[in-house]
C-alpha cells in the first residue's frame, strides 16, 4: 500500500462567532493517491469544512493536516497559496466563474497566478476546453453557458496547472440529471488518467460511482468503507 | 492572461459607477490643473508687468495696500492721492526721472477699458511706443489707443470715444507691444485730471534713476521731499507675487477639497467592489492568489482610475483655463490675465505634476479597501451569498 496522499491527525476545527460551534473533532484520515473518494453526511455536519481544512482553504484549530507528506499548519499563507495553485483543483457547487472574463480567461487565470507566460497559458487553456468538448465556447462570457457547461469550464480551471488532487464541492448540486451524468463521466476519466478525487456530495449517484464513501456526522468520522 | 486584463475587466464591469467615480478625480484634477494653468500664467505675467513698468522705484501715497500696488502693474482704476507739487519736488531731485500716472476707467460697449493720464512726451521716450496709425498727439480733444483696445473695439484713427460725458478723437494707434501697455487710451494728464475731477493729483509716479547702485539714498530723497511711500521694483514685485501666491495657495486648497471629495469617492467604489466580488476574491485565493497578489489588483484599479481621471483632468483643465482667462480679468488679482497669450493649452510641467499627483492620491485612497480585500478569509469568501 502507498503513502496517504491526504493525512489528517486529530484534526478539529471550531468555530468562535459569539458561541462556539465545534465543527470537526478528532478527525483521522487518510486517502491513498489516485483514489476517488467522496464525503458524505447531513447538512451542517462538517463535511466542507473537512475539505476546506484538506484544500488548505482554511486552518485547523487543532491537529494536523498532511498532504503528500507536507504539513500545512506549519505553512504561512503565501505557501498556503501556492499550495493551493499547485497542488489542488477545487470545485464549487455555483460554479464561481468570475463573470468579467472569457470561459478561456476564467481557465487560464490559476496559470497566470503561477507566473506562467500568457502564451502558455492560452495553450493549456485551448487543450483543456478542446478536451472537455468547450473548445467553441472559449470566447463566450459564463453567463452565456449551460449549468453543466459552466461546471465543466470550472474543473478546466482547476486542472490547468496540472494538480494531483481534486476537490469538490457539491459540484452536481447545482446541476441537472444530464449533466450530472456527464460530469460525473468526466470525473470518473480524470480519475482514470491518475488524479486523487475527493469529492464532499450528499448524492448516491456520485457516491455509487466513487471508490470510497467517507461518512460524517456531528464533526466526527462515522465510517470511512472501501 | 495577463493581471492588467482583469484590472481593466473589473474597473469597467459597473459602467455607469466608473463614469461618476471617474468623474470626481476629473472634477478634482481639472480644478487643480486650471489653478495651477492660471496660477503659473499669472506669475509669469505680473513679472512681465513689471518689466514693462520699466520703473526702478514707485512712488504711492502712503497707506497704500499691496492690493492697489497690484494695480500699478495692471491699470486698475485707482484713488488720486499724490498732488502735483509732490509730483514736481519729485521730479526735481537730481538723478530722477519721474513720470505721473493718473489711472481711471471707463466702458467701451460694457466693457471695462483702463484710461489713463500721462504726460506724453516723457512717455514716449521712457516707454519707446511706436505709432501703428495716425499720429502720437495728445490734447484736449485727442487721445491715443493701444494697440488690443483699438482690436478689440474695432477703433480707428479719427473714429471718437466719448469719455464721461465728452467725445475725443483718436489721434492715433500704437504698434503692439505685447503687454497692458496696448489694452489703454492714454490721455494727456491735465486733460484727465480735469475730465475726471481729480484736480492736480496722480495716483502715482514711477521713477527711473540714473544710478542703481544709490538707490536707497534716492528712496531717502524722496521721502524728505514728499509725503509719499516709496517702493522699489522688486519689492513691488515680490508682494505683487506675495498676494497672488497666497491667493494661489488658497485656491489650490479648494482644488485639493475637490480631490479629497474624490479620493473618498474612490474608496466608496472600492469598498462597495470588494463587498460585490467577494466571492471572486475567495475564487482567486482558492486558485492561488497571495494575499500581496489581490492587494496589487485592488491597488492597480485604484491606481487605474488616477491615471484615468487624472488625464481626463488635465485635458479639461488647460482647454477650462485657456477658454476662461480672457473672461476672468475683470479684477485686480487675475487683471494680468487679459493679456493675449499669457495661459498656455498645454504644460508639460503641469501636465506631470497633475497626473503624478492623481495616481498617487488615487493609489492612496485605494490603500485601505485593498488591504481589507487582501485579509478576507478564503473560506468567508467564497461562502459569501
Amino acid at each position: 500500500m502507498s503513502d496517504p496522499i491526504i493525512r489528517t491527525e486529530k484534526l478539529g476545527k471550531v468555530y468562535d462567532n459569539g458561541y462556539r460551534t465545534c465543527a470537526l473533532a478528532e478527525v483521522d484520515l487518510e486517502i491513498e493517491p489516485y483514489t476517488f473518494s467522496c464525503i458524505m453526511g447531513p447538512s451542517g455536519h462538517g463535511k466542507s469544512t473537512l475539505l476546506h481544512l484538506l484544500g488548505g482553504l482554511d486552518r485547523p484549530s487543532s491537529g494536523d493536516v498532511y498532504i503528500n507528506g507536507a504539513n500545512l499548519a506549519g505553512m504561512t499563507s503565501d505557501q498556503l497559496a501556492d499550495f493551493r495553485n499547485r497542488t489542488v483543483g477545487f470545485v464549487f457547487q455555483f460554479f464561481n466563474l468570475i463573470p468579467v472574463l472569457s470561459v478561456l480567461e476564467n481557465v487560464q487565470i490559476a496559470s497566470m497566478l503561477a507566473g506562467m507566460p500568457d502564451r502558455e497559458q492560452k495553450e493549456r487553456a485551448v487543450r483543456l476546453l478542446e478536451s472537455l468538448g468547450l473548445a467553441e465556447k472559449a470566447v463566450a462570457r459564463p453567463n452565456q453557458l449551460s449549468g453543466g457547461q459552466r461546471q465543466r469550464v470550472a474543473v478546466a480551471r482547476a486542472l490547468i496547472n496540472d494538480p494531483d488532487i481534486l476537490m469538490m464541492d457539491e459540484p452536481t448540486g447545482n446541476l441537472d440529471s444530464t449533466s450530472e451524468s456527464e460530469l460525473l463521466d468526466l470525473i470518473c476519466s480524470l480519475h482514470g488518467k491518475g488524479k486523487t478525487i475527493l469529492v464532499v456530495t450528499h448524492s448516491e449517484t456520485v457516491a455509487a460511482r466513487s471508490q470510497r464513501i467517507i461518512r460524517i456526522r456531528d464533526g466526527r468520522i462515522v465510517s470511512a468503507e472501501i | 492572461m495577463k493581471p492588467a486584463t482583469l484590472v481593466l475587466r473589473n474597473v469597467t464591469r459597473r459602467r455607469s459607477r466608473f463614469a461618476f467615480t471617474l468623474l470626481g478625480i476629473t472634477v478634482g484634477i481639472a480644478s487643480l490643473v486650471t489653478l495651477l494653468s492660471l496660477g503659473t500664467g499669472l506669475e509669469k505675467e505680473v513679472r512681465k508687468q513689471a518689466d514693462v513698468l520699466g520703473a526702478h522705484l514707485v512712488v504711492t501715497p502712503k497707506g497704500w495696500c499691496a492690493y492697489e500696488q497690484i494695480s500699478v502693474l495692471t491699470g486698475e482704476t485707482l484713488p488720486e492721492a499724490i498732488p502735483d507739487a509732490d509730483v514736481k519736488r519729485i521730479a526735481s531731485i537730481k538723478g530722477v526721472q519721474a513720470l505721473p500716472y493718473l489711472t481711471q476707467r471707463t466702458a467701451i460697449e460694457n466693457q471695462p477699458v483702463p484710461v489713463v493720464g500721462i504726460l506724453p512726451g516723457p512717455m514716449e521716450v521712457f516707454k519707446k511706443w511706436e505709432v501703428e496709425k495716425g499720429d502720437y498727439r495728445l490734447d484736449e480733444r485727442g487721445v491715443v489707443v493701444g494697440h488690443g483696445i483699438a482690436k478689440q473695439f474695432k477703433l480707428f484713427v479719427d473714429d471718437v470715444v466719448a469719455l464721461r460725458g465728452k467725445d475725443f478723437r483718436i489721434r492715433g494707434i500704437l504698434s503692439e507691444v505685447g503687454n497692458r501697455d496696448d489694452l489703454a487710451i492714454y490721455l494727456d494728464l491735465p486733460v484727465a485730471q480735469e475730465l475726471y475731477g481729480v484736480g492736480d493729483k496722480v495716483s502715482f509716479i514711477s521713477v527711473k534713476v540714473d544710478d542703481i547702485s544709490q538707490i536707497d539714498k534716492y528712496i531717502l530723497e524722496i521721502r524728505n521731499a514728499a509725503n509719499v511711500a516709496v517702493v522699489s521694483d522688486k519689492q513691488l514685485l515680490k508682494s505683487v507675487l506675495g498676494i497672488v501666491g497666497a491667493v494661489g495657495n488658497a485656491l489650490q486648497l479648494i482644488a485639493a477639497v475637490a480631490i479629497l471629495a474624490a479620493c473618498f469617492g474612490i474608496i466608496n467604489t472600492m469598498m462597495t467592489a470588494i463587498y460585490e466580488r467577494r466571492r471572486e476574491i475567495g475564487i482567486l485565493q482558492a486558485v492561488g492568489a497571495r494575499r500581496k497578489t489581490i492587494f496589487s489588483l485592488f491597488l492597480a484599479e485604484s491606481g487605474f482610475y488616477g491615471l484615468a481621471g487624472g488625464l481626463l483632468g488635465v485635458v479639461v483643465g488647460f482647454l477650462f483655463s485657456y477658454a476662461a482667462a480672457p473672461y476672468i480679468s475683470q479684477n485686480e488679482f487675475t487683471a494680468f490675465l487679459g493679456s493675449e497669450q499669457t495661459v498656455r493649452l498645454f504644460d508639460p510641467a503641469i501636465t506631470l505634476e497633475a497626473l503624478s499627483f492623481s495616481v498617487a492620491v488615487s493609489i492612496l485612497s485605494g490603500l485601505y479597501p485593498a488591504w481589507k480585500a487582501s485579509r478576507l478569509s478564503p473560506v468567508e469568501a467564497i461562502s459569501y451569498e
